[in-house]
Formats: C-alpha cells, sequence, structure tokens
C-alpha cells in the first residue's frame, strides 16, 4: 500500500475550483469527442482499421524503419538514429553548435519532452522558445505539461494572466483568453522570424515516401519548420506508418478522439527540406526497441497521443496530469511509463488505476489500455521480493475468513489514527491532498446480518 | 556498432513479420457537395464564400481583399484574374520579407466534405511560410474537387505531390484553446480563412 503514497501525492491537483476546473475541462473534451464519433457512421470500423495497420506496421517495423530511411534521404533530408534521449539532445545539439544557431523555436513535441531537449540546451546557452501556447504556458512557469494536448490545462486563466504579467510584461490583471493568447503572439512572432533553427515533433512518418507530418491547430510548427534555415524533426521509431493512403485512417482518427475536431486546423506533410533549408530527423530508440520485444505490451507502441484516455480517465481527472511525475501522464503514460521511464517511480503508476476500462473504450487504436495496466501489475506482483511477501501476506488474509474479520477489526481501531496527519504516520503524503471518509463503524458481513435481521 | 544498427538490429530480432496489412478501408457513402464542404468549414471557423462563376471571381475576391493592406496572391491564381488589389508573389524571396502580408491568395486543390479540409499542394505556395505569415488566408476551390472524405482526398493527391516538399492540409483559421478551453482565433497564423467555391474555374 505505502507504494501508492510516494511524494508524487504532493503535486496533485488541490481540491476545491482548481480541481472542478480541471475535471470539467478534461472532461468537456471526452463530450467533444463522443459528439464528433457519434457524427461518423464508421467509426468504430475506422477504429478496428488503424489496430490492424498498427499490428501489422509493428510486426514489421525493421522493414519499414529501413524504407523511411532511405526515402527520406533520397528527399534530401538527413536521417539520425539515437538509442536514447541522451544520445537524442546530443545529436540536436551537435547540429545545432555546428551551424552556431543560439535562438530556436520549438513545436509541441512529447518525445522532447521524454527526452528532457529542453533543460539540456538551456544549459548550453541556447535560447529554445516553446511556441505552442500550452507550451509556452508551462514554459514560463517551469513545470512539465500536464496533458499530452492541452498542456496547460491544469492552469486558470488568473494564473496564466500573472505568468504573461511577469514574463511580458502584459497589463497585471489581465485574465480574458482573446487578449493573452494576442499578447502571446505578439511576443512569439518575432521569435519566430529571428529564429536560427526550428525543433518540431513527428505525428506520422510515411514510410513509402520518406514524408514527415505534423499536426497542429496553431500553425506554430508550421512557421517554426518553414522560417529558419535549419529544421530538426524528433520522432520515436514507432510513428512510421506504412502508406499516404494509411494516413488518412488515422487523420479520420486523431482530432476526433482529441478534441472533437474532425481534423486538426494544420495537417503538413513534409519531404525533404525547403529550397535552401536542410531537413534532419532524428530517429529515437529509448526503450521502444525493448517494448517491442515485450509480446504482453508491444501494442502500447501504436498510441498516436490523442489524449482521449486522459480525458475520460477518472483518476488523471482528479489527479492532474503533474501527479504522474511523466512527460506523458494518463492511463497510456502509466502503460509506457514502466517500460520506458528511467525513474523507479514510473514503474508504480499502474497501481493507480481503477481498472474501468473507460480508456480501452476511447482508444482510437484499441489500445487495451486497462488490460495492460493490469498486466503490469502482474509483472510487478511476481518480480520485487518486498511485493512478492506484500501479495502473499494478503493472499493468506484474504483466503480465510476469521484472518480476513481480525484484520478489519484491526483496521477499524487504528482508524483514528491513520485518518490524522502526524509524523510517522504511513499515509502522511496521501492525507496531503486527501481526507479519510468516516468508517462505517463494522465490517460489511456485521451490517448484512443486522439487516437481514432486521427485515425478517 | 552505430547507433543505427544497434536500434535496426533490435529491431528486427522483436518483429515477427506475421500479421499482413488490412488492405484499403472502405468507407461508408457521404455526400461530397459544396453545400456540406460549406457547413463543416463554417462549423471549423472557415468562411465559405459563394460559388462563383470564374467570371465573377475578379470582382468576389476585389469584395473580399478591399482596404486589406499587402495583398499576395500565389501561382496559379493570376491567370483567372485581371488588374486588383494585389500583387504577384516574387520568386525567390525571403519567407521574413513577407512577415508585413495581410491577406494571401492562394490556390487550394482538393475539398474534403467530411472535415472543411482544403489542399495547398506546395508548388501553390511555393514560400512555405506564407500561409501561415498572413493575417487572412483566401484560398481558391473548384467546386468539382470536392471529395466526401479523407480517404478519397489523399487518393486524389497527385503522384508527385510528396516530391515538392510540402503538401499542406488546412481547415479553418488558426486556433487555439489551451486558456480555459476558450477557442480563440489566430493564435499565431492566419486569423481568418475564406475559402471561395468556383464552379467553373479552367
Amino acid at each position: 500500500m505505502s507504494e501508492l503514497l510516494d511524494a508524487r501525492a504532493a503535486t496533485l491537483l488541490p481540491d476545491g475550483e482548481p480541481l472542478r476546473r480541471h475535471d470539467a475541462a478534461v472532461f468537456d473534451l471526452r463530450r467533444r469527442r463522443d459528439a464528433a464519433v457519434a457524427a461518423l457512421p464508421d467509426f468504430e470500423a475506422l477504429r478496428t482499421h488503424a489496430q490492424a495497420i498498427k499490428t501489422h506496421t509493428l510486426d514489421y517495423l525493421d522493414a519499414y524503419l529501413e524504407r523511411f530511411e532511405s526515402q527520406a534521404a533520397a528527399a534530401g533530408a538527413v536521417v539520425h538514429w539515437a538509442e536514447d534521449g541522451a544520445a537524442h539532445n546530443d545529436i540536436v545539439h551537435g547540429l545545432l553548435r555546428e551551424r552556431g544557431v543560439r535562438r530556436v523555436v520549438k513545436s509541441k513535441s512529447m518525445l522532447t519532452e521524454e527526452c528532457g531537449l529542453n533543460p539540456y540546451l538551456e544549459a548550453r546557452d541556447l535560447e529554445v522558445v516553446d511556441t505552442d501556447l500550452g507550451e509556452r504556458i508551462v514554459q514560463l512557469g517551469q513545470e512539465l505539461p500536464s496533458h499530452i494536448v492541452v498542456p496547460a490545462v491544469h492552469r486558470s486563466r488568473a494564473e496564466i494572466g500573472e505568468l504573461f504579467h511577469v514574463h511580458m510584461q502584459t497589463p497585471s490583471g489581465e485574465s480574458d483568453p482573446v487578449r493573452l493568447t494576442e499578447y502571446a503572439r505578439r511576443d512569439l512572432r518575432p521569435r519566430f522570424l529571428a529564429a536560427e533553427a526550428g525543433i518540431t515533433g513527428v505525428n506520422f512518418a510515411i514510410a513509402e515516401t520518406g514524408t514527415i507530418v505534423v499536426c497542429t491547430n496553431e500553425g506554430n510548427a508550421d512557421l517554426g519548420m518553414s522560417l529558419p534555415p535549419l529544421h530538426i524533426a524528433s520522432m520515436g521509431i514507432e510513428k512510421v506508418i506504412p502508406t499516404l493512403a494509411d494516413l488518412a485512417t488515422f487523420l479520420r482518427l486523431l482530432a476526433r478522439s482529441a478534441t472533437g475536431q474532425p481534423i486538426t486546423a494544420y495537417t503538413s506533410l513534409v519531404t525533404g527540406p525547403r529550397a535552401g533549408g536542410e531537413l534532419h530527423i532524428v530517429l529515437v530508440d529509448n526503450g521502444r526497441s525493448r517494448l517491442l520485444a515485450n509480446s504482453t505490451h508491444r501494442s502500447s507502441l501504436a498510441c498516436i497521443r490523442c489524449g482521449a484516455c486522459l480525458n475520460t480517465c477518472p483518476v488523471y481527472r482528479r489527479a492532474g496530469g503533474h501527479a504522474y511525475g511523466q512527460a506523458v501522464a494518463g492511463p497510456i503514460g502509466a502503460v509506457l511509463a514502466p517500460a520506458l521511464s528511467s525513474q523507479a517511480e514510473g514503474r508504480r503508476l499502474p497501481l493507480a488505476s481503477t481498472l474501468c476500462g473507460s480508456c480501452s473504450a476511447v482508444c482510437p487504436v484499441r489500445i487495451d489500455l486497462h488490460g495492460q495496466l493490469l498486466a503490469w501489475r502482474r509483472t510487478r506482483a511476481h518480480a520485487g521480493a518486498g511485493e512478492r511477501v506484500l501479495q502473499r501476506a494478503a493472499a493468506v488474509v484474504l483466503g480465510r475468513a476469521a484472518l480476513l474479520r481480525a484484520a478489519g477489526a484491526l483496521v477499524r481501531l487504528c482508524w483514528p489514527l491513520l485518518a490524522r496527519r502526524w509524523p510517522g504516520n504511513p499515509l502522511g503524503v496521501w492525507l496531503l491532498g486527501r481526507q479519510l471518509p468516516a468508517h462505517p463503524g463494522a465490517s460489511f458481513a456485521t451490517r448484512y446480518r443486522r439487516l437481514k435481521g432486521s427485515k425478517r | 556498432m552505430s547507433a543505427r544498427d544497434g536500434v535496426l538490429a533490435r529491431v528486427r530480432r522483436a518483429a515477427r513479420h506475421e500479421v499482413s496489412h488490412p488492405g484499403a478501408f472502405e468507407p461508408a457513402r457521404m455526400d461530397s457537395g459544396w453545400e456540406r464542404f460549406a457547413s463543416t468549414l463554417h462549423a471549423v471557423g472557415g468562411e465559405p464564400v459563394g460559388p462563383v462563376q470564374s467570371g465573377d471571381l475578379s470582382w468576389a475576391l476585389s469584395e473580399l481583399c478591399a482596404d486589406a493592406g499587402r495583398v499576395v496572391m500565389g501561382p496559379g491564381v493570376a491567370q483567372s484574374l485581371g488588374p486588383g488589389p494585389w500583387e504577384e508573389l516574387p520568386e525567390g524571396v525571403s519567407p521574413q520579407s513577407l512577415a508585413d502580408v495581410a491577406v494571401a491568395l492562394l490556390r487550394g486543390s482538393i475539398g474534403v466534405a467530411e472535415n472543411g479540409a482544403v489542399a495547398l499542394d506546395g508548388r501553390h505556395a511555393p514560400v512555405r511560410a506564407l500561409p501561415y505569415l498572413c493575417e487572412r488566408l483566401i484560398l481558391l476551390l473548384e467546386t468539382s474537387e470536392i471529395v466526401p472524405d479523407m480517404h478519397q482526398a489523399i487518393a486524389r493527391m497527385p503522384p508527385d505531390a510528396t516530391r515538392f516538399h510540402h503538401f499542406y492540409w488546412i481547415s479553418g483559421p488558426s486556433k487555439t484553446a489551451d486558456i480555459e478551453q476558450t477557442l480563440v482565433l489566430g493564435a499565431h497564423g492566419p486569423r481568418s480563412l475564406a475559402v471561395v467555391g468556383i464552379r467553373d474555374l479552367q
């Protein structure tokens, strides 16, 4: 039990208004998704088709990666390979250093978050400006994105106004979203025009043509990859899809699942560099090939990062993304973290789930997310010695009615102590954001007998 | 061993080469008329205009661009228009020199009824940044080029489309909802997008 109650609990969304707002905002995305899905008669068939394309692609990933590499190179792009996040950061920094680049504009990329690219470059005296509005807000606030599609969903308009006031000298107390967006636009436009390099993520990479596809609503990635002479695109190796025709299936699913839009405002297909410019594509493994070799968990590599599982998850909605402590939060974050995260706490995330299955029901590529979470728990139960002892103890107690009754009585006895915060309380950190409910005074079995007796 | 060989070797060991590709998707039949396209475009924040006869195009565009400031017209538009408040996109200019463009007038190619997207072939926007730098984007679209769904839209892309470095699908103006889910148009790129339908443009 105490495994769940690590220091991350302190980064839970506070009770009250922030929690209510967050819950409403992300569930609104879920509702918009539902409306978009209802309007498309073949949505369920599309999900099945997308899953089949991904299953096939992962099964032939070596061939598709080689095909993508040769086609991208034929179009004039330079393809780099990185074993892990550190190697990725080193390649990107090398490209920037060789060209004397000082100013970089960046669009949203969960991969570069995973690799920790921004702090790496900033420590080497580069000016890195995140240009997606939500990413810019979390960059100014010096925090991780809390959602993969709407990174600043945990922030109120007043908090954002205050951040802009401090960092961009906007009027104090301004909290109107339209005016705040306009201030950000005016602050960022000259940075786009002056940037010497643009870094973007990649939504899909087409093996057939060597094309990278970038989807945004703001158009920031497009400015970032079309104004500076150098464009660096970072992508995980699982982003490859076979053909241009396959792209249609994913484009129909991605935005509908994410925000309920029929497609993002901008879907940009880029094959090779622009005239007089350079395009470098960095293919990153960082644990993905290991995950591919794991037959139980390889399907989690099919994820297209739409965020639908976050928006519907009762744990994510109430906890907020920062509670996960990972670049990718929510159910998919909890499924990927045990395989991809370097931090030990990432491996505990599958425990923080109700296994309600809502995530699996909305996933556009039909990843069995709650099944994956359960499978990670099983792996964990068999792996750690402490965990094994705990599981065996639980089996013993749960297997003997008398022991269970005794354990229940003991917990009821200790309840007032557990519910209060005091040094040494094993629930201490957990109680920072929550309260234990009042306990019912008697076990379920006792109350059931009483009720039955009173009815007779 | 290089990083490339290391990654590929591990991927090769893990790939099983068993599951075949599912083939083409058979989409449900949907309408592809201008009306459906226009109502989807409206829903994503764009302005459908027309459709107009090609003979009326010059007049319609003059109306749309009146008092707008600098109006730049891309290739493939000029031959159908007479003189007006626009200049042709100069050749070989830097994207930075287009930072003050108020309206970009570009030729779109394929319209998608299900999502309001219009294709912008790189050949019709030789300066990649132009459709994102302008305050207002106007795309011309022949109504005969509207298809019902994204599958047919991608099938219609010219075979050499991916050899011209960039090919855009644009659905509505630039937008964001990053501040408390409030929709704001014009986050970075155009604040507005008009798609002018043309019935008989050659």
